[in-house]
């Protein structure tokens, strides 16, 4: 087992590396200059050039990036061309709110998908087996950007249940930053109205967010249950009179859930990189949108970094799951 | 399981339509549900837009949020107001220039103060201005051909003067956008030799009718009115603006339907025109100074002949450019959009007429037409999506095709930045400085070529004498000539297809008050001063 993290974790920093110098190739030769963008429209020759010493633009494409690299080992992510503010210092406010939204969306998506899956797979062809797949279905077909603005107009603007988009109301602060999730530090802090609004907040976007995962962990878990409880020792168990909850939940799903547990870890990974949308649907200031916006001003540095960070997380939830996986299954041990 | 998913089929169909139905009954019953803000007992004017304020230094960056609220916090020497634009005294209650034009003196208001209760007088002036020149960023580019920290003399307490290299027509017409800033204050958070940028990106130092309260990064930023704000409350009623950042336009019409924005400003012409007809909403629908054009590469391979331009040209549907916005667009009578002082309506430019056409085609290399034209524009831009299809069906006459490439702006301002790589058309959207001439005459200049604005890489010698000779001269009567000379000869040449002026599109409660608008404002950019509730 030990090998095995140690193996792995040799083999993510190669992949990070890997990932570094890929992103920063594609970004160097993209035709888009930042200088010229960041200096302006009106700008003249002179500004621009101003601009591209100030950023080391102008220094050869390997000194910066050994500037890079050497910066992100002492906790330095470069400087937005387009915010002005070191990188490191904008992803502390910007990666919280996505991580946040996350965690809820992906809780939210286990803790109803795996017992519709079970439930499904129960009563198959029944109602509730066809309910649960005709949502499952949907939730892989639908646009997550089209169900995110229907959940808005329907029951934000329709209803008037929840609030259109942001982490907070107006005229709310937010509560003292430990974790920068609001949720969390407003408990941490004891600010109970606050937490309570910002799970209101949070209800639409992680919904719309987490459909997707829902959709996908039902269906496996459901297709795995269904062929695991035809096996013949739970014929077995039934024939010796083993309670069928018991069966079920104890037998049956444990052995059907490490495909379950595989989807929620991709899914949680792609989740991280998927939030752009859902974030520009309802305003929320996450690591989607200030990636959109340093894209589209050619600002690389923070794309690089968000690249980054999303590549490491979409590693680690794999990793760990992988670890899981190990512990769950003793066959797997053996062969990392 | 046929059977199965032809039920599923028939479930999805029926959710579809409750779905439909249920967003089709949204016109009917919303209702604004909170109105405007209020915190303890004051009411708080909400403003939605997508573009964040990625800094407020007023010497380091300028676009349409940026400044909305730098015009809020800051004031000017002079402000652009009214419809015709006109430059109004502000911090400067008088000027005269010499009657060469290389000198101009400011008298000041008295009164006037900073946030910090510091007076604004004559040095803070020269600190400001002398700030832009060296940090060399921002708006510096629009005086510093002409004038130099040198040249900026304090001759009292309240009177400054500039002593430009060169005389300059334009030079009043730049300076709304130079605020003003206490150099104290900026003098007390210098770090090393930044002049103090680091912090006035998230503080300000200025004198104007708000001071800054939040200044929450991608989320949102407010303003506090300046109770006893030196030039008057201009009729506003209200404790202070909050500017929200809400990125989908959808979201901003349910904000503006709900009540939980007050001013939203970025519709599309369809969204605009459904929250038009909603009770308790107003819309403002103003002409802009912002020129829509199709730019030709004349410097290549096909759009250096003249003919084919003029063919492609009339060959266009302008009454479709004016369609796609729902009506809401002016087409242009000359290069300069109206209300730049001195446009004409310059008498033969194109409009859609096939025969003339074919008749340019047959003069040019290409009789029989044949060959690809490449059209950019931004990706995501639905109306120049649009524009492009209309051209391909309108260049179908003349047996050209057109390839439509969209591009992010970065790479569509890389690739228009050189000849070589410039496309044959390329859509540009571009909204002058300033309503004096020179502001868009420069853009046919060599000066501007590669620019945004410049990838048509026009290059008439006549045109350039012109623009050079009509900037120097300072009477009013000399230049007009000029200018009417210059877009006469622009037309002529034809180096794009001269489009449309869109307006602008803004919507608001009915309740708010003082909404005041010029053209020479950007697109979503909006002047606080003055702004209110009546309710």
């Amino acid at each position: 087992m030990l090998q095995m993290i140690g193996k792995r974790s040799i083999l993510m920093l190669g992949m990070l590396l890997g990932l570094l110098v890929i992103t920063f190739s594609i970004s160097h030769i993209a035709p888009g200059d930042p200088a010229a963008l960041a200096a302006g429209p009106d700008a003249t020759q002179e500004m621009i050039d101003q601009v591209r010493e100030e950023y080391g633009f102008d220094k050869p494409l390997v000194e910066q990036f050994v500037i890079y690299v050497g910066g992100i080992f002492e906790g330095d992510l470069g400087r937005s061309v387009y915010t002005t503010r070191p990188v490191a210092q904008d992803l502390m406010v910007y990666f919280p709110a996505t991580l946040e939204l996350v965690i809820y969306s992906i809780l939210f998506a286990i803790i109803l998908g795996v017992p519709m899956g079970v439930i499904s797979a129960v009563k198959q062809n029944g109602w509730v087996d066809n309910l649960v797949r005709f949502v499952s279905s949907s939730g892989v077909g639908l646009p997550m950007f089209w169900l995110g603005l229907m959940l808005q107009l329907y029951f934000g603007l329709q209803l008037g249940w929840f609030p259109l988009g942001g982490r907070l109301d107006l005229m709310t602060d937010p509560p003292t930053t430990i974790t920068g999730m609001y949720t969390i530090d407003a408990l941490l802090t004891l600010k109970f109205n606050v937490f309570f609004e910002a799970l209101h907040h949070m209800v639409l976007p992680a919904i719309a967010l987490s459909f997707p995962a829902l959709a996908s962990i039902v269906r496996v878990n459901r297709a795995e249950m269904i062929e695991t409880l035809s096996l013949d020792y739970m014929t077995n168990a039934r024939a010796q009179g083993i309670s069928k909850f018991r069966m079920i939940a104890a037998y049956a799903l444990k052995n059907a859930m490490l495909p379950t547990l595989a989807i929620i870890g991709l899914r949680f990974g792609w989740m991280l990189g998927g939030t752009v949308l859902i974030e520009s649907v309802f305003d929320w200031p996450g690591v989607g949108l200030y990636a959109l916006q340093a894209v589209t001003a050619s600002d690389f540095e923070p794309v690089m970094a968000v690249t980054l960070i999303l590549g490491a997380w979409f590693m680690l939830t794999n990793f760990l799951i992988d670890i899981i996986y190990g512990i769950l299954d003793p066959r797997v041990r053996g062969r990392a | 399981m046929k059977d199965m998913s032809r039920r599923s089929f028939g479930r999805l169909v029926k959710a579809c339509a409750v779905a439909g139905l249920a967003v089709a009954s949204l016109g009917a019953t919303m209702e604004p549900a909170t109105a405007f803000e209020r915190v303890d007992g004051g009411k708080v004017l909400v403003i939605a837009g997508r573009q964040p304020v990625s800094t407020l230094d007023p010497s380091v960056k300028y676009n349409a949020s940026i400044r909305s609220l730098q015009q809020a916090l800051y004031d000017a020497l002079v402000k652009y107001d009214g419809n015709p634009p006109q430059v109004k005294p502000w911090l400067a209650e008088s000027w005269e220039q010499s009657d060469d034009g290389k000198t101009w003196i400011f008298k000041l208001v008295k009164g006037a103060k900073f946030h910090s209760g510091n007076p604004v007088n004559a040095e803070a002036i020269k600190y400001s201005f002398t700030r832009t020149l060296e940090l060399n960023k921002g708006p510096s580019w629009m005086l510093s051909d002409f004038l130099k920290p040198e040249g900026i003399v304090v001759v009292d307490d309240h009177t400054v003067q500039f002593n430009l290299e060169k005389p300059y027509a334009a030079f009043l017409s730049f300076l709304p956008w130079w605020y003003i800033m206490d150099p104290a204050v900026v003098g007390a958070h210098v770090e090393g030799d930044d002049y103090g940028q680091k912090w006035l990106t998230e503080n300000e130092a200025g004198s104007g009718p708000y001071k800054l309260k939040r200044f929450d990064q991608g989320t949102l930023y407010e303003v506090e009115r300046v109770k006893d704000y030196w030039k008057g409350d201009g009729g506003s009623n209200i404790e202070g603006i909050v500017y929200k950042l809400i990125r989908e336009t959808s979201a901003q019409r349910a904000a503006l339907m709900r009540g939980e924005a007050d001013i939203v400003l970025d519709l599309s012409p369809d969204e605009f025109d459904q929250v038009a007809k909603a009770k308790g909403i107003k819309t403002s629908t103003e002409p802009a100074l912002t020129a829509f054009g199709l730019k030709f590469n004349t410097k290549g391979k096909y759009m250096s002949d003249k003919n084919l331009r003029k063919a492609v040209a009339h060959a266009f549907d302008y009454d479709s450019l004016v369609a796609i916005f729902n009506g809401k667009a002016v087409l242009q009578t000359s290069p300069f959009t109206d209300d730049i002082k001195g446009k004409i309506d310059v008498p033969g430019i194109p409009r859609h007429d096939v025969e003339k056409a074919k008749e340019y085609l047959a003069k040019s290399q290409w009789p029989e037409g044949g060959i690809e034209l490449e059209y950019v524009y931004v990706q995501g831009l639905e109306v120049e999506r649009l524009m492009g299809l209309v051209l391909i069906d309108n260049l179908k006459p003349l047996n050209i095709t057109l390839k439509m490439v969209p591009l992010t702006w970065p790479n569509l301002v890389a690739r228009g930045s050189k000849p070589e790589t410039a496309a044959d058309l390329m859509a540009i959207f571009a909204t002058p400085v300033s309503v004096d001439p020179d502001a868009v005459a420069y853009q046919y200049h060599p000066d501007s070529w590669g620019k945004y604005y410049g990838t048509h890489f026009y290059d008439n010698p006549k045109v350039t004498e012109l623009i050079e000779k009509a900037r120097y001269t300072t009477d009013w009567e000399e230049r007009a000539p000029m200018y009417a000379e210059i877009q006469k000869l622009i037309v002529e040449d034809q180096p794009e297809i001269f489009g449309m002026m869109r307006k602008r599109l803004v919507a608001y409660r009915d309740y708010v008050t003082g909404f005041s608008y010029t053209p020479v404002r950007m697109t979503s950019e909006v002047d606080y001063y003055g702004l209110g509730i009546g309710k």
